[in-house]
């Protein structure tokens, strides 16, 4: 029987890895941000494109998903109106925690140019939001740079804690 | 930190519980990957089949024509790009035109020739982006991404030229800020020269492809009577057997110079639809075949201007402004009080990649106009929905606001 | 005498008008220089009462009386051949006497014309609908109402299309401001979350030159967030956690005696 030497510290030693349990889940879940199909106007264009074959999102593991149940990441991306604000309350409610939000563009972060009575001043009245892209629109480079950004974001949280409250509410 | 308790109570639209008949309310969207945006319907359905349907639109309702009469004309310029955001430059040039004739304005020839480009380019992008999402909605997830790999060619080229991929701003009231970039004419020139076997390819794809044929032969036929009575303009109309084109039947810029034929089909269902989207593309390949020549001839010919030349209304071009002081005062008083444009009323329909866009003014001599109504083709194509939609089973719903090429932006303004 | 202006005129104004300055008029022309506008016109006037018709920027106008509207557009569509309503709605004139404009915009694609035709109407008045002619005067006359409030008689769905059925207010009115009135303020607010959420939400800011220092020194960088409220005094240490240790394997911790914990109850 050949004898060998199982050097337990270096890579590739044993088929185990150690690590904690918050690195483990957080890794998970950074690498597969499942986002909502949400594109609201102009920025959804962006969103596409970035989900397109030039920007190719799939390969942060992000997939667009049609459904609020089966999505982590709700990107707002485009101008969100008066007589939209109850639903974006409703969809977000309807996404499993933990869940992040991406507030994509001028409109959704502000209001951006549109200072008129239609317009809600910004996403974050309604929901709380992690991460706010400026831009109008954002290339898609913004918008890959933002995922990441989350990602890191998610990394550095604790995993079992309950979701923090974040901006508002 | 304080929880608030969300009010909202649970919606029951979907259920009817006192009802008679059989029918079962279904709603669809505002959220929905294939609602193209935030449109909203309300479908009666019996079983399969829709029996009635209300679209609600308005879920992107920002207010431009009141935001349009509380801004100076130049100011509203980057507002119209939100219209139909996926052909800005259209809806920059609608209302230049329309501002244009107003005070009665010629723009130089080599600012045309630019807009023209523009145009046509901003044509090529929305129909390659129209073929995109629908073929994705009906499921052909290749050409989604072959269509949408054509289409950052193109914004390459526009991002060159204006530096936004979106929202371009690129065109003024009375010409073009800039001249087209020293490579623009190249590479424009290798993606037209590489569009034609690109739209063969899609064609392969789809034309003889049995899922595809099937979802859209036969399927939301508009009668000529309907398409005329619903306001139905562009590609719309011209697949239900109008062959009205305005570039061709009331020519602006220089489309009467340039040669291109106008597909129509006299089916008026979504297959023929798709063929005119895919013709229209090879048409506005023509057109900018014959864009370039016409350029180089103005270099030829030495045509360098590129805004008008109209001290009341258009500020000097740079050079002057920064070396004399009339053009600078000039400049200073149009920046901040804006232009005031004669007294009057004008409306100005030009062809955009969806339809007649129409911009109608009313100027009461002020520095802001004192009504602006935007007349967008997809708001009545949306409203077509109403008595279109009808009879049809829920999968043809999908392959129908596919091929009426609607844009919330533009519905909703 | 100063000239009046109306005081709840609420849009943007020019700040500075020059005492003498006299606006230029956009050019109207007589009918009869255009032979298929002036045999239009006539074939109108011979049924219809035409108050005044002129042509400007190559398109005609006609004002007509209100009550006249469906005949004039029936009559247009069918012996005209102006098959298209392209557009039609609104204009508020109810600072200067109280009325509203109404314009239809008519395209005939047989003769390449286009038609404007007008006529006013007194506040609170009703149009009579066209929509039995044109379906597409469906939703033009449905957004005219949610716009202005002028109401559409015989009109199959009389009710708001762009703006919620829940709201108050006519937005293009001059006396609607641009940024809302106090319903459109909290409209979302009161809607979703109640009343009395609007102390702990905050009213809408609406100042673009507003800066929040906190917002671009805290909130910009990662690690550095807090919730808002929060009071914040300026030098706490970001707590950054990260990801991968520095020279470490992929996933794998480095063991660290201080911080690791000897469980000495095997229940535990």
């Amino acid at each position: 029987m050949a004898q060998h030497k199982v050097n337990y510290t270096q890579d590739g030693g044993l088929p185990v890895a150690l690590t904690s349990i918050d690195k483990i889940v957080n890794w998970g879940r950074s690498n597969s941000l499942w986002a909502l199909t949400y594109g609201l106007a102009c920025c959804g264009i962006e969103m596409m494109a970035s989900g397109a074959s030039r920007f190719d999102f799939d390969r942060y593991g992000t997939i667009f998903r049609a459904s609020p149940r089966q999505a982590d990441l709700m990107i707002v991306a485009g101008t969100l109106t008066k007589k939209h604000a109850e639903f974006i309350k409703r969809l977000y409610d309807q996404m499993t925690e933990p869940r992040w939000v991406i507030s994509m563009g001028s409109c959704a972060n502000t209001g951006g140019m549109f200072n008129t009575y239609a317009t809600v001043q910004g996403v974050d009245r309604i929901i709380p939001v992690d991460l706010y892209l400026p831009g109008c629109a954002p290339r898609p480079e913004t918008l890959q740079y933002g995922v990441m950004l989350l990602q890191k974001k998610i990394r550095a949280n604790k995993a079992g804690n309950a979701q923090k409250a974040k901006r508002l509410m | 930190m304080a929880q608030i308790k969300n009010r909202l109570t649970p919606f029951f639209e979907n259920i009817t519980f006192d009802r008679e008949d059989n029918e079962l309310v279904l709603n669809f969207g505002p959220q929905h990957p294939s609602a193209h945006g935030q449109l909203r319907l309300m479908l009666h359905l019996q079983q399969e089949q829709i029996v009635k349907a209300h679209p609600d639109v308005g879920y992107l309702h920002r207010g431009m024509e009141k935001m349009a009469e509380n801004m100076i004309y130049n100011e509203f310029m980057p507002t119209t790009d939100r219209m139909d955001y996926i052909a800005s430059s259209s809806n920059n040039y609608g209302f230049a035109l329309a501002v244009e004739k107003l005070i009665g304005l010629e723009v130089p020839r080599r600012a045309k020739v630019i807009r023209m480009m523009l145009l046509e380019i901003n044509r090529l992008m929305s129909h390659l982006f129209w073929l995109a999402t629908t073929a994705l909605d009906i499921g052909a997830m290749t050409v989604f991404l072959f269509a949408f790999r054509e289409r950052e060619y193109l914004m390459d080229i526009i991002e060159g030229y204006c530096g936004a991929r979106l929202t371009h701003a690129a065109i003024r009231i009375g010409g073009v800020p800039l001249d087209i970039q020293d490579d623009f004419l190249h590479q424009l020139r290798v993606f037209l020269n590489k569009l034609p076997q690109n739209i063969k390819d899609y064609e392969d794809l789809l034309d003889t492809n049995r899922i595809w044929l099937m979802r859209m032969e036969e399927v939301g036929t508009i009668s000529t009577e309907m398409a005329l009575s619903w306001g139905c303009t562009g590609p719309m109309l011209r697949a239900s057997g109008v062959a009205w084109d305005i570039r061709k039947e009331e020519p602006y810029e220089l489309y009467d110079e340039v040669e291109f034929n106008v597909p129509y089909s006299d089916k008026g269902d979504n297959f023929a639809r798709y063929r005119i989207y895919m013709e229209e593309m090879r048409e506005s390949a023509k057109i900018l075949y014959q864009t370039i020549e016409m350029y180089e001839k103005c270099e030829k010919d030495g045509q360098t201007e590129l805004m008008a030349h109209a001290p009341k209304y258009i500020s000097a071009p740079k050079l002057d402004i920064m070396t004399q002081n009339y053009s600078l005062m000039q400049h200073f008083v149009l920046v901040t009080q804006g232009m005031r444009p004669p007294v009057g009323e004008v409306y100005v329909a030009t062809e955009s990649p969806k339809g007649e866009l129409g911009f109608y003014i009313n100027s009461q001599g002020g520095p802001y106009p004192y009504r602006l109504k935007l007349r967008a083709p997809s708001f009545w194509h949306t409203g077509i929905l109403t008595d279109l939609l009808p009879g049809h089973y829920i999968p043809d719903v999908v392959s129908i606001i596919g091929t009426t090429n609607i844009v919330f932006g533009e519905v909703d303004r | 005498m100063r000239a009046y202006t109306p005081k709840d005129d609420v849009q943007a104004k020019a700040y500075y008008t020059d005492r003498y300055y006299v606006a230029p008029q956009v050019p109207k022309s007589e009918v009869e220089t255009d032979e298929v506008f002036a045999a239009d016109l006539e074939a109108i006037k011979a049924k219809f009462e035409v108050k005044e018709a002129y042509i400007q920027v190559e398109q005609m106008v006609v004002y007509i009386n209100a009550h006249d509207i469906y005949g004039v557009l029936e009559f247009m569509r069918d012996e005209l051949a102006y098959t298209q309503l392209s557009e039609m709605s609104a204009i508020d004139w109810l600072a200067k006497d109280n009325t509203f404009e109404i314009f239809y915009q008519m395209l005939s694609m047989e003769k390449r014309k286009r038609i404007r035709v007008k006529y006013f109407i007194e506040n609170g008045q009703a149009v009579d609908s066209v929509e039995k002619l044109f379906r597409s005067a469906d939703w033009s006359e449905r957004e005219m109402f949610d716009m202005f409030g002028i109401e559409a008689n015989n009109h199959p769905f009389m009710k708001r299309i762009l703006m919620p059925y829940d709201w108050q207010g006519y937005p293009l009115l001059k006396t609607y401001p641009l940024e809302g009135d106090e319903f459109a303020a909290w409209y979302e607010v009161d809607k979703i979350y109640g009343k009395e959420a609007r102390d702990i939400i905050g009213p809408e800011i609406r100042d673009t030159a507003t800066v929040d220092r906190y917002d671009s020194e805290r909130f910009a960088r990662l690690g550095f967030e807090v919730p808002k409220g929060t009071k914040i005094t300026g030098n706490e240490e970001p707590h950054v956690d990260s990801y991968q240790e520095d020279g470490g394997i992929f996933l794998i911790k480095k063991y660290d005696k201080e911080s690791s914990v000897v469980i000495d109850d095997p229940q535990r």
